[in-house]
């Protein structure tokens, strides 16, 4: 599978809540996923017999069964489906259960909108590998294997945290990112006060791919954010 | 004191007396007794000698033994009263003063009035009196001695159960997971204390297991609705053309979620650690976790312009959970660095013994240790929640470390104790 076809992509919400499931589905449509929606356990496995998905987003307490037993299912009947676990609990163990059983990644709730699309995004990736591990957004190639990010076939000078931050720009494009977000993605979310911080991140990697090949595509949003976008 | 003793010095001092009682009385009765035989035994001599004067109408001869004395005198006028009375005779030289038993009474012989006196030794009494009196105390020694003995071996024995219910109650936890486990016993009040505080102790690890439950249960709750603003705003911050007035609010009320949110995961943090839900413990190599986070915010130094000085040995090994020993890092330096000043610096030294982390800072006008209590925060920094250092001391006191935290202008230093 190319990923170059977005329109193939397909995910499963499985989650109670349906604000939260219509939210997320929301987000993730304008990545031109195709979203469906599962709000009980019965649902969700019927689905998954029937329907093979790149990425499910799994909570782990819904009505009708643990979400784990779900994962179980999936490995037992091996299926390929990426899973990203949300949930409510933030217990070490549920962490430690759900990648133990072969989950791909573990996020607890709250989270923000684009940090989710950034987790799938990356699970999305490794899934539908096919030795295609660059990412393009214009004129810039991110290399996620090496790490690396060129313009214009020209490779940038980007630190550790300026790479992330490229990367978390180029999976959230054309969305407006709370500076919030962005604090917790580079720092985890134990730092409080970082936000003022990032504004020299993003000073420095919007500098380095200016210079690199008039890639100006970090827009400030007053009062809220950032938005990477080429209009 | 003791219980034990005080019963002991209440029953020994009343049984001392009780027996010194007894003995003074013994000894009254006895030498009563002994009086009123010798008393008998002086009439039955007073008859023999008015039966000897009857018959023979002479004196009979006076004799001076050691026990028994008969002396005659003639009467010095004035009437001779038949009496008994107690005198105390010198000895002749070779004997002691002797105290005798005498009758004085009136004989007649030839028509000439005699005071005849009979006499009889009151030694053996004496000695009687002395051998209760040795009896009595040989009595109250003995006594002594056994109440001793049982004390030592009996009571103690006896007591047991009541000091071992006693160190139970004491070690009683209420997070931990076993109740109280005491030891049986035949003796009615033990036994009735030992059910007496099963039920309590049962009583309050229930209740303190349904508010844990309740607490956390809600903390949990309240994270899928905080899910679901932030997930609103994060949306509803993508419309075009938002006003300015609109993107203030929507980012305000998406900073105060994410605050709302962070202190409610800081509070279940600190109930799951008071859990013991991170009960495994580990050797952790603590200086290569210290570095990796050090580095991992190298940037944020960089853009505080923050100088940070390493004094870390290699390799230190600390027995404890992998997870909480992140979190411990993560919290003492996220401190070092908020509360830090531009152009600071942070000061961070780890050997097998302790881990400081010391910063420059603004000046403190409270004492440091309250920021180990919950929400405690000096008011000049606004964006903290006043739970980083609970968590730190929390972990510390979850793992046996000693934490402190001291200002000396212009340092604030934290210090971890491993031993």
């Amino acid at each position: 599978m190319n990923f170059n076809k977005i329109s193939s992509v397909k995910i499963l919400i499985v989650e109670d809540e349906k604000e939260l499931s219509d939210g997320i589905a929301s987000y993730l449509k304008s990545e031109d996923y195709l979203c469906e929606t599962a709000d009980n356990f019965d649902k969700a496995i019927a689905k998954i017999d029937v329907y093979d998905y790149d990425c499910i987003l799994l909570d782990i307490t819904i009505p009708g069964g643990n979400g784990l037993d779900i994962l179980k299912e999936l490995k037992e009947n091996n299926k390929m489906d990426g899973v990203l676990i949300i949930s409510a609990r933030n217990s070490l163990d549920d962490k430690i259960a759900g990648l133990t059983l072969g989950a791909d990644d573990y996020l607890s709730k709250p989270f923000h909108l684009s940090e989710l699309s950034a987790r799938v995004a990356a699970i999305i990736r490794r899934k539908n590998f096919d030795g295609n591990n660059l990412l393009k957004f214009e004129n810039i190639v991110i290399d996620t294997i090496a790490k690396s990010a060129s313009v214009k076939n020209k490779v940038l000078e980007l630190t550790k945290k300026e790479y992330e931050l490229l990367l978390y720009f180029v999976s959230n494009k054309n969305r407006v990112i709370s500076k919030n977000a962005i604090a917790e993605h580079l720092w985890g979310d134990d730092i409080q006060g970082a936000n003022d911080f990032i504004y020299t991140h993003i000073k420095n990697l919007r500098r380095k791919l200016i210079e690199a090949g008039k890639a100006d595509y970090i827009k400030s949003v007053y009062g809220m954010g950032y938005k990477f976008s080429a209009q | 004191m003791k219980l034990l003793a005080k019963y002991n010095l209440v029953n020994v001092a009343t049984t001392i007396i009780v027996l010194m009682l007894s003995g003074l009385v013994y000894y009254f009765f006895i030498e009563h007794a002994l009086v009123h035989q010798l008393d008998k035994s002086l009439v039955a001599e007073e008859k023999e000698i008015t039966d000897y004067i009857k018959e023979n109408n002479a004196l009979p001869e006076p004799s001076y033994t050691r026990d028994e004395q008969e002396v005659y005198a003639p009467a010095s006028g004035g009437m001779i009263t038949r009496k008994f009375s107690s005198i105390k005779l010198p000895g002749n030289g070779y004997y002691e003063n002797v105290l005798y038993r005498q009758l004085e009474f009136a004989v007649t012989v030839k028509g000439k009035i005699y005071k005849a006196d009979v006499r009889k030794s009151q030694e053996e009494t004496e000695d009687l009196v002395q051998l209760i009196l040795k009896i009595t105390l040989a009595i109250v020694l003995l006594l002594l001695v056994t109440l001793f003995i049982i004390n030592r071996f009996v009571l103690r024995k006896i007591w047991k159960p009541f000091y071992s219910t006693l160190q139970q109650i004491k070690q009683f936890n209420v997070k931990g997971k076993d109740n109280v486990s005491l030891e049986p016993t035949n003796i009615n009040e033990f036994a009735e204390l030992n059910d007496a505080v099963t039920v309590m102790a049962t009583r309050t690890i229930h209740e303190y297991i349904e508010i844990k439950s309740f607490t956390e249960n809600a903390s949990h709750e309240i994270q899928t609705p905080l899910a679901i603003i932030a997930s609103k705003l994060e949306l509803l911050s993508q419309s075009e053309n938002l006003e300015e007035e609109q993107m203030n609010a929507i980012q305000s009320i998406a900073d105060t979620t994410s605050r709302l949110s962070k202190l409610n995961q800081s509070l279940l943090l600190l109930a799951k650690i008071d859990n013991r839900q991170f009960a495994t413990a580990d050797k952790i190599n603590i200086s290569a976790v210290l570095l990796r986070h050090i580095s991992n915010y190298e940037e944020l130094f960089h853009a505080k312009e923050i100088t940070v000085v390493k004094n870390i040995i290699r390799e230190v090994m600390i027995t404890t959970n992998e997870t909480l020993a992140e979190i411990l890092i993560v919290n003492l330096l996220t401190n070092a660095i908020k509360h830090n000043i531009d152009k600071g610096f942070i000061n961070v030294g780890l050997n097998e013994k302790h881990l400081i982390v010391s910063n420059t800072g603004k000046v403190l006008h409270v004492n440091p240790a309250i920021f180990f209590e919950r929400f405690k925060k000096d008011s000049t920094f606004n964006d903290s929640m006043g739970l980083g250092l609970s968590i730190v001391k929390k972990i510390c006191e979850t793992y046996g470390f000693g934490v402190t935290y001291h200002y000396e202008n212009p340092l604030h230093i934290v210090t971890i104790n491993f031993a």
